[in-house]
């Protein structure tokens, strides 16, 4: 009897908000550590019992949840979800590392909340009941209303945590009405995600599922003109709480995970919205962000841009532009995630993170300055960086099968270059003019350790990438074989 | 058709169950009266509560939930008594008995004047709600909902001290006789057609009457008026005037939570409407969902107007209760069990939240949403109880609501088409719009300076509360017992409209 590794992991972050209302109120921020420390580990474990050339979907777990319904509990990991998990427990890590002194306002509850999200994040990647996924999907709102609403940075943070809150519930219900009507097409209902990949639908029927899903997970993703939500909610959140929203792709995962997969003719046949709906996004976001002061909003452009290339490679269908976009995908975990972590350092010292506040931030914050930089390279997908095997993966991908799109992709992704450094340039080098920004210290030791574990990890992965893209290859290959019937 | 079975208790238990089910609150009332205003009154309602809510799950573990036939069967002819249980019937029963307890303590926590009145009242309450849930026969429906009423109305009357709470009353009290006249009409039409059927017997007994139904427009008559009977009962959009203006000045909580908590309309629609006028049902059913889903927007649209908690909040029964009619007019197995799982989560939600309201009342004395603010800091389990039962609402999932609506969605997808049932889900984005703005402004915001000093949480409404959020997350969860119990009671009901 192998242990449970996947219950274990999603339910770790859930034992430890329990454990914060048992513990001492001090001990309060160590208990999440611990926690969150532990789910590392087991998400590492989880990684190393993965075994890369063995079946499509390993550490099934599945005990029955509702059985008139045919719901089951059904946790398991594929090798497009395996790399996602320590990706999860390394960004929920740094955030609180993020929100350690930040938070004085009720930590208990802001710390059980992030633990829930956490919960919930985990539960997404090993979910393979669509209902069960659909549970975790819908649960990440709660603790993100809360968070959002209560420990907002700006005055509208109430009214962007409602909005948030509104929009993605609207974005939920595509969803639910995809989940049921796959189930109701099938001989005996079923939400069995490994199930439904095994039969092949009406072209009908798929072409409403697909769009469905496009619909739901484009709004998370998010795809213009479905974007309107994020900058509101950059500026809205502190640091530690967009770095969790904007490095984690839920809506990439999914069109990933479902959307292609269980509707692939429509998928095919649909073939050029996806790319046209990559390419707008690529470009919209490159633009957008070029018109940006603040740091946090600019980001939050650049991610769209990405996003929408891993969108764009997808749909070419091939292996290749799976793994560039699991890639992509992770490495911005790492890259924006951490750049939106070191905004909030720079947040919490300065008060600002809009250029017309800054200006000469290096000069009294070096390391935070080049801890930025180097993030902000690999977010937008420097040579060297982490990004770039998977930039490179998904570009070929596009200029093979969208000759016109890939070269405009090329053309957004150098805008969105040129913009982030024009940005940095303002903020951090010239003359220091704010008194703010002349009294500010550099990075804590604390800080500065999540910050080099990041930066090791960045090039690292930048400069070896062949192990962790091979992780990915066999999944990959499986993913785009059942496309073809 | 389908023709209707039962199971008489003798072959199921050793008691006549649902009799003392009827009984046991009826007696509990006269136990309480007669012990006027003494302390002992107040245990004495609080255990009669109990006792009920206990035997209510007796009577769930006698009965065998995968048959269709009605159980636990009881008739005496010379008074035309004739009772019987099924899943649908169960779910609302335990429902009915929950939440009568949960008022029990609820009124002690509010430290309302002469409690032993109230409690006695309450369990005559109860006592009529149970009645209606378990009855055959559409005048003994019709008697128990009379005496429901008049508690409710007593209770309204009783605990009035302004010119507001009369006004509310008297509104209350035109709605709900033209109301159950409308009914008590349909009714007679039932039992005249029986008369006419069978020279001369009058009847109004279900299973009797479903061996004559109506034909053309007596039946259209009938289902007529047994149909907005209830939908005033209800309430159905557009004729819910009588509740906001009774939610705003009524005695919080109880008497909302007796008219709305359990939702004997819808019961009584699945009962007695849908198989006693089939066609009519089938003929009217695009006339009934239309007026449903404008309902859901109407209202919510409106409840966006409200500028004060209770009011909302009744605004938010009278859409949620659209999405039910539209569970339950699907006519379809799915829609008609979602509809009534839907419905005993939105009766415990929607009570849950107005226990909150009632008190937030007792700190601050008003419930304008403008003169709240700031209330997590003082009162967090509150706010996040609020907050939860919002959800439910909303179909969260982890709350009962979640696999109910999913279920309606499905009955929805078949019969209406996808592009109908997005739109009705999008009342529900709705619903969570007005009630996470209410949430935001009493809760979130900052205190206001000059504020009311609010107490913290009292020990009596964590149990309040902590008991109906521990009901709903457990149903929540654990979503198959109570899809089991309710299969084969809503195939039943589905079957007669199979296509």
């Amino acid at each position: 009897m192998t242990p449970p590794l996947l219950s274990l992991l999603v339910f770790t972050p859930l034992a430890g908000a329990a454990s914060i209302w048992l513990l001492p109120a001090r001990a309060t921020r160590h208990a999440a550590a611990l926690s969150m420390l532990l789910g590392l580990a087991l998400a590492v474990a989880a990684l190393v019992a993965y075994d890369p050339a063995g079946a499509r979907f390993q550490l099934i777990e599945r005990v029955v949840w509702i059985s008139s319904l045919n719901v089951y509990y059904l946790l398991g990991i594929d090798g497009i979800s395996v790399l996602f998990l320590p990706a999860v427990a390394l960004l929920f890590l740094g955030s609180l590392v993020a929100s350690w002194r930040a938070v004085e306002d009720a930590p208990r509850l802001h710390y059980s909340l992030l633990l829930l999200l956490q919960f919930a994040t985990l539960g997404i990647f090993c979910a393979l009941d669509t209902v069960l996924f659909f549970v975790f999907w819908e649960l990440t709102l709660l603790p993100l209303y809360f968070l959002l609403g209560r420990w907002g940075v700006s005055e509208g943070s109430g009214q962007a945590a409602v909005r948030y809150f509104l929009i993605m519930l609207a974005g939920g219900i595509p969803l639910l009405l995809a989940f049921v009507i796959l189930a109701a097409s099938q001989s005996v209902p079923t939400f069995d995600l490994m199930a439904l990949l095994a039969v092949s639908l009406p072209r009908s029927t798929q072409t409403a599922v697909f769009l469905l899903f496009l619909l739901g997970f484009g709004i998370k993703v998010p795809l213009v003109p479905l974007h309107t939500w994020l900058p509101q909610f950059s500026l809205a959140a502190p640091g530690s709480l967009t770095a969790l929203i904007v490095g984690l792709k839920l809506g990439a995962f999914g069109l990933i995970r479902f959307a292609i997969p269980l509707a692939p003719d429509a998928a095919l046949d649909l073939h050029w919205l996806l790319a046209g709906l990559g390419t707008v996004t690529i470009l919209y976001g490159a633009v957008g962000m070029l018109a940006q002061s603040n740091l946090r909003i600019g980001l939050a452009y650049a991610s769209i841009c990405h996003v929408g290339l891993a969108v764009l490679g997808l749909a070419s269908f091939s292996a290749q532009a799976v793994q560039g976009a699991v890639s992509l995908l992770l490495s911005f975990s790492l890259a924006t995630g951490g750049a939106f972590i070191l905004l909030e350092f720079l947040r919490q010292r300065t008060g600002s993170t809009d250029i017309h506040g800054l200006g000469g931030a290096a000069g009294t914050m070096p390391l935070l300055a080049t801890g930025f930089l180097i993030c902000g390279l690999a977010g937008v997908g420097m040579p060297g960086t982490s990004s770039f095997p998977g930039e490179f993966l998904l570009i070929i991908a596009a200029l093979r099968s969208y000759t016109g799109a890939g070269m405009a992709a090329l053309f957004g992704l150098s805008i969105a270059a040129g913009g982030f450094l024009a940005l940095y340039r303002k903020a951090f080098w010239g003359p220091v003019t704010r008194s703010a920004v002349a009294d500010a210290s550099d990075l804590r030791p604390r800080e500065w350790a999540v910050l080099v574990a990041l930066i090791v990890m960045i090039v690292g992965i930048g400069i070896c990438p062949g192990p962790w893209i091979e992780i990915v290859r066999p999944a990959a290959e499986a993913w785009a074989a059942g496309l073809v019937r | 058709m389908s023709s209707l079975s039962e199971v008489f208790w003798s072959e199921q238990a050793a008691l006549p169950l649902v009799l003392i089910l009827q009984l046991l609150p009826l007696f509990g009332a006269a136990a309480v009266f007669a012990c006027k205003e003494r302390p002992t009154a107040v245990i004495a309602g609080k255990i009669f509560a109990l006792a009920e809510l206990l035997l209510c799950v007796v009577v769930v573990s006698h009965v065998n939930p995968t048959l269709q036939a009605l159980q636990l069967a009881e008739r005496f002819a010379p008074l035309a008594y004739h009772v019987a249980v099924d899943g649908i019937s169960l779910i609302f029963l335990l429902l009915a008995a929950l939440l009568t307890f949960l008022m029990t303590l609820y009124g002690m926590s509010r430290g309302m004047i002469s409690p032993g009145r109230l409690f006695a009242v309450l369990l005559l309450a109860e006592t009529g709600l149970v009645g209606m849930l378990v009855t055959l026969n559409v005048a003994w429906f019709a008697a128990f909902s009379a005496l429901e009423l008049w508690s409710v109305i007593y209770l309204l009357r009783r605990w009035a001290s302004s010119r507001a709470e009369i006004q509310a009353l008297a509104r209350f009290v035109q709605y709900q006789v033209f109301g159950w006249a409308l009914f008590a009409g349909g009714c007679l039409v039932l039992g005249w057609g029986h008369a006419e059927a069978t020279g001369g017997l009058w009847s109004f007994d279900l299973f009797d009457l479903i061996g004559v139904i109506p034909v053309g427009k007596f039946q259209t008559a009938a289902f007529y008026l047994l149909f907005y009977g209830l939908a005033v009962r209800t309430p159905l959009f557009p004729l819910h005037g009588w509740l906001p203006n009774m939610a705003q000045h009524g005695l919080i909580a109880v008497a909302p939570a007796l008219m709305v908590g359990v939702k004997v309309g819808i019961y009584g629609m699945l009962r007695f409407v849908l198989p006693l006028t089939p066609v009519a049902v089938e003929y009217w059913q695009p006339y009934v969902v239309g007026f449903a889903m404008a309902g859901v927007f109407f209202t919510a649209a409106l409840a966006f107007q409200q500028t004060n908690l209770r009011r909302l909040l009744a605004f938010a029964v009278v859409s949620h209760t659209s999405l039910l009619v539209i569970g339950l007019f699907s006519l379809h197995q799915s829609g008609i069990q979602g509809a009534v799982l839907l419905a005993a989560n939105f009766g415990l939600a929607v009570t849950g939240m107005w226990f909150i309201v009632g008190f937030v009342f007792r700190r601050t004395g008003t419930t304008e949403l403008h003169e709240l603010s700031g209330l997590f800091e003082r009162i967090p389990f509150l706010a996040i109880a609020f907050l939860s039962f919002g959800l439910a609402i909303v179909g969260m999932p982890g709350t009962p609501g979640f696999d109910a609506a999913h279920l309606a969605l499905e009955a929805s997808i078949d019969r209406f088409g996808a592009l109908s049932t997005v739109a009705t889900a999008l009342g529900n984005v709705a619903a969570a719009g007005f009630l996470l703005w209410a949430f935001q402004k009493a809760f979130l915001s900052q205190a206001r300076a000059g504020g009311h000093d609010v107490d913290k949480t009292l020990p009596m409404e964590y149990l309040v509360c902590g008991i109906a959020l521990a009901a709903m997350l457990a149903i929540g969860f654990f979503t198959e017992p109570w899809l089991y119990l309710t299969e084969a009671a809503s195939q039943a009901a589905a079957a007669r409209f199979a296509r």
